[in-house]
């Protein structure tokens, strides 16, 4: 190994070990470019190590930065995260809660199915996982303990379903992926829809089967109001608002008849309007959302700022070479070497959110896998859900965490985690699915456009 | 679902404030509310866009440029609002078990061998990329494009000198909380 493998490995470990002080993970990225340019310079001018970094060097973080400012494609990114905020204050996940309840409460399972085509339809509110797997902890946890449920069965449904929300589009981890890999936005929406869809279907399957299994886990009230026209046109007025606005969104996308910005920003002119319609708008939430949306910007940003610092730094030391002689010198096959990917971020998810993920290592990765010649549209939705499962798992879940977070006292981590050990199962079934079949992802986007 | 995301909220305010981080932090997060807005008119612009594009046919460069112009404007001035209210995203795992005195120690250090030099040299490497700017006339290479590329190239080390501000403040609090006899 050379002094600039070892510093880059250096480099990483620091990383990972510095954001466990709390300190924000922004400026460690950042701060560690700065610290290990110092120590490139240090080993060249005093142990003559020929590493070739100087602050001129580094100084091109600016010119990565003007990347991100100038970056068309990236506005949608603010406007997505205003759309899911105004979605959650429009007062809709809520009502289609009760909606929802009326309608499955007679089949078992069927407050769990309501929290899981909530947080589907609700998706676009839940590009940050926290957020999302928060709404739904309030909005179908109490409501699920209350009738009996399982608390396992509980807890396992909102967490899983609070991580989906992450892949299904629209979606800003999507967007973020979709502009480092250098590939379409609405390509890679269209890619994740059937997958998330899949995954979607594989949790109804479940709980069905479970309650069906385990009456007692999922008891049906007794006061269940039999489901007549009124009812189901009552749901059918609540779904057609959001499920109209998410489908406007991604339809535009689809047939090509609006740039995501544009989607992006229709979208967030959408949610505002349902909101008024919900006589939910009034100056103070709007000023609210709008100081949400800059907060949440300004993270994933100066996120993006440190990233874009450290991986020049890394690229400088030779780390981008390193990870490429690694992955191409494994005794795989090139399957074998995505697999291994998988696995790396797996395992990477425990400690990392999307957003550093997303931003160091899937750049780092990714020309790899493109020269063993795999499609990038199906290597990055891999990669997503990957990255979603491993939110979702034990010991260092971040949905966990989260869950835990909100939920009521009497809910202990041991039952979160047994909660979900069988949605583990599902994502892993969902991941070999898409793993064995490309089509899941392809073919929508080739019907595009 | 605004506020109680983490851990973030419980513990905004747990250092003495002094003068000076009372009047920067005041002053960053009206600057925050304010620019705020802006996220409204880049949806309003975004709307009269597609608008004028698709019911009048009429495309116009300006328009789409002035998207990422108020977008780099949003979130640049943002990123100082947001670390004046601790939003910046931290990994709470162990941390939340820590006194705030350990808290402050890290936060210390952080701050002076981390996010100082980092705010330092992103600035420092900017003010040229503004000036060389300057000094081409640089404008868009778009036709129709906005003029005065410096203006917005010059939003970067406008927003890391109000950053630096907000770290300031903070570090002045950390300081009279650790040395400064302000243990409560």
């Amino acid at each position: 190994m050379s002094v600039g493998d070892i510093l880059s490995v250096l480099m990483f470990v620091a990383f990972i070990a510095l954001i466990f002080t709390g300190f924000p993970v922004a400026w460690v990225l950042g701060g560690l470019a700065v610290l290990f340019t110092a120590i490139g310079i240090i080993a060249e001018i005093d142990f003559a190590v020929p590493l070739a970094m100087d602050w001129g060097y580094t100084a091109l973080t600016v010119d990565r930065i003007w990347d991100v400012m100038n970056n068309w494609v990236l506005v949608a990114l603010p406007m997505f995260i205003y759309m899911g905020l105004m979605l959650d204050r429009s007062g809709i996940a809520r009502r289609l809660m009760n909606d929802f309840a009326r309608l499955f409460g007679g089949v078992r399972g069927g407050m769990a199915i309501t929290v899981v085509l909530i947080g589907m339809l609700l998706a676009a509110s839940t590009g940050i996982i926290g957020a999302s797997v928060v709404l739904l902890a309030l909005l179908g946890l109490p409501q699920m303990l209350e009738r009996g449920y399982a608390s396992t069965l509980a807890a396992g449904t909102v967490c899983a379903t609070g991580t989906l929300g992450i892949l299904i589009p629209p979606s800003i981890m999507l967007v973020l992926m979709a502009d480092r890999m250098a590939m379409s936005v609405g390509d890679l929406f269209l890619g994740a829809l059937f997958p998330g869809l899949l995954l979607g279907s594989l949790f109804v399957a479940y709980i069905l089967g479970y309650a069906y299994l385990n009456p007692s886990a999922a008891p049906v009230p007794e006061d269940q109001e039999p489901v007549g026209v009124s009812l189901l046109l009552d749901v059918l007025v609540a779904i057609l608002a959001p499920a109209g606005l998410i489908l406007a969104v991604l339809g535009s996308i689809f047939f090509g008849i609006a740039t995501p910005t544009e989607a992006a920003g229709v979208g967030a002119f959408g949610a505002t309007v349902l909101a008024w319609f919900n006589s939910q708008l009034s100056l103070s939430v709007l000023k609210s959302v709008l100081r949400e949306t800059s907060r949440t910007t300004a993270y994933i940003f100066a996120i993006f700022i440190g990233a874009a610092a450290y991986s020049l730094v890394l690229r400088g030391l030779g780390g981008d070479a390193l990870i490429a002689d690694i992955l191409h010198g494994l005794p795989f096959s090139a399957t074998g070497i995505i697999i291994a990917i998988l696995v790396f971020v797996f395992v990477l998810g425990f400690f990392l959110d999307w957003i550093e993920i997303t931003l160091i290592v899937l750049p780092l990765v990714s020309p790899v896998v493109l020269t063993l010649g795999f499609d990038p549209v199906w290597f990055t939705v891999l990669f997503a859900v990957c990255l979603q499962t491993s939110f979702l798992t034990p010991p260092v879940g971040f949905a966990i965490f989260y869950m835990k977070g909100v939920a009521p006292p009497g809910l202990s981590v041991r039952t979160i985690y047994r909660g979900v050990v069988p949605f583990i199962f599902l994502q892993l079934i969902g991941l070999t699915c898409i793993f064995l079949w490309q089509d899941i992802v392809l073919w929508l986007p080739s019907q595009a456009y | 679902m605004s506020e109680p995301l983490s851990s973030k909220s419980i513990e905004t305010d747990p250092y003495p404030h002094t003068r000076f981080s009372r009047w920067v932090d005041g002053f960053l997060i009206s600057l925050g509310q304010l620019t705020a807005w802006i996220w409204l008119l880049l949806l309003g612009v975004i709307v009269v866009n597609v608008t004028l594009r698709y019911f009048f046919a009429e495309g116009h460069i300006e328009l789409e440029e002035l998207q990422w112009h108020l977008y780099t404007l949003g979130f640049l001035s943002a990123i100082s609002y947001a670390y004046s209210a601790d939003a910046h995203i931290r990994v709470d795992v162990l941390r939340e078990n820590w006194s705030l005195t350990s808290r402050a120690w890290v936060e210390l250090y952080g701050i002076l061998l981390l996010l100082l030099p980092f705010v330092v040299l992103v600035f420092w490497a900017s003010v040229p990329f503004v000036i060389y700017s300057y000094e081409t006339g640089e404008i868009s290479e778009a036709p129709g494009g906005l003029p005065y590329r410096f203006l917005i190239k010059l939003v970067l080390p406008l927003g890391f000198a109000l950053l630096f501000l907000a770290v300031l403040a903070r570090l002045s609090r950390i300081v009279k909380y650790l040395f400064l006899g302000a243990h409560r």
